[in-house]
C-alpha cells in the first residue's frame, strides 16, 4: 500500500498506473460537478416553486461550476484536459445518473437529497489521499456540497408534508433516484476500486462506501415517513 | 513538473468571473424575493450566464 504524499512537483516521478489512475477519477469528478446543472439548469432554473427556490437553483448550479473549476485546476496542472466534458452531451455523461434530463421539482429535490450526498461520499474518499493538491481543494467543495444536500432533504420534506399527494410524487423519486445513487459507486468486485486504495487514492472499496451511504440514508428515509426501496431492484451495477 | 494543459489559467479565470457574475446575481435577487421588477431581472441575468455555461463552447471563451 502506497502511503506517500504527492505534490505537483513530484508527479512526473510517480508510476504511470498512478498518473493514470488520478487523471482518470479526476476526468469523472469533473464530468460529475459539471454534469449536475446540465440536468437541472434548463428546466428548473424557470420551473422552481418560489422566486427564492429559483435563485437557489442558480445559486447550487454556480457552485457546481466552481468545483468543476476547482476539480479542473488541479487535472489541468498534470496535464489532464478536462474541458470536454463542458460540452458534452448529457448521454455521453460518465455517471448513469447524469445522463438524461430533471423534469420535476420533486426529483430535483430528492436529486440534492440522495445525489448530492453521493458527491459527498465520493469526495470524502479523497480525504487524506496521497495527492495533495486534490486534498487541498476538499474541504470548501465539500462544505458546499452539505447545503445542497439539506436544501434537498428540506425541499423534500416540504413536499412529503404537503399531503398525500406530495408524499406519493416524493416517493416515486426516491424510488428512482435511490437505484441510481447505490449503482454510482461502481461493482462490488471492481479491480480498479482496489488499484485506488493501493495508490492511497481513495480510502474505502465500492461496497464499504455504498453499504455506508445505504445505513446512512435508510433511517433519514424512514424518519421523513418514505419506504427505503429495495436495494436490488433495477440495479445495473452490483 | 508536468506539463499544464494549454489555456488552464484562461480558462479558469473564465469561470471564476462567470461564478462571481452568478454570485452577484443571486445575491442581488435574494433581498428582494417579494419585489417581481428586482428579483426576475436577477433570475433572467443568472439565466443569460448559465445559458452561456451550458452551451459550453470553450473555444469562444478562450479565445
Amino acid at each position: 500500500m502506497f502511503t506517500d504524499k504527492i505534490e505537483l512537483k513530484d508527479f512526473d516521478k510517480m508510476d504511470p498506473e498512478y498518473k493514470d489512475l488520478l487523471g482518470h477519477v479526476l476526468t469523472i469528478q469533473a464530468d460529475c460537478e459539471i454534469g449536475g446543472p446540465h440536468l437541472y439548469v434548463e428546466t428548473m432554473l424557470p420551473a422552481a416553486p418560489t422566486k427564492l427556490d429559483q435563485l437557489i437553483v442558480a445559486r447550487t448550479a454556480a457552485e457546481e461550476i466552481d468545483h468543476f473549476r476547482k476539480v479542473a485546476r488541479v487535472a489541468g496542472d498534470i496535464g489532464v484536459d478536462v474541458s470536454f466534458v463542458l460540452s458534452q452531451p448529457n448521454e455521453k455523461r460518465f455517471v448513469d445518473a447524469f445522463r438524461g434530463s430533471i423534469t420535476t421539482w420533486e426529483d430535483n429535490s430528492v436529486f440534492g437529497f440522495l445525489i448530492d450526498r453521493i458527491g459527498r461520499y465520493q469526495l470524502e474518499e479523497f480525504y487524506d489521499c496521497s495527492y495533495l493538491p486534490l486534498q487541498r481543494i476538499l474541504p470548501d467543495i465539500v462544505t458546499e456540497e452539505l447545503g445542497h444536500i439539506e436544501y434537498g432533504y428540506n425541499k423534500t420534506l416540504e413536499l412529503i408534508q404537503s399531503g398525500d399527494e406530495g408524499k406519493a410524487r416524493a416517493q416515486k423519486a426516491v424510488d428512482y433516484w435511490y437505484v441510481r445513487a447505490l449503482d454510482m459507486f461502481g461493482r462490488a468486485d471492481s479491480k480498479k476500486s482496489e488499484r485506488y486504495r493501493h495508490w492511497g487514492l481513495k480510502r474505502r472499496t465500492n461496497q464499504q462506501a455504498r453499504e455506508d451511504y445505504m445505513n446512512e440514508v435508510g433511517p433519514i428515509l424512514t424518519q421523513m415517513g418514505l419506504k427505503v426501496p429495495d436495494p436490488n431492484k433495477g440495479r445495473r451495477y452490483m | 513538473m508536468p506539463q499544464a494543459v494549454a489555456n488552464l489559467d484562461k480558462m479558469d479565470e473564465h469561470l471564476k468571473t462567470i461564478v462571481q457574475a452568478l454570485y452577484g446575481a443571486v445575491k442581488q435577487g435574494i433581498p428582494h424575493v417579494k419585489e417581481p421588477p428586482i428579483v426576475d431581472k436577477a433570475i433572467a441575468d443568472c439565466k443569460e450566464i448559465l445559458d452561456e455555461v451550458m452551451a459550453g463552447n470553450v473555444k469562444e471563451w478562450l479565445n
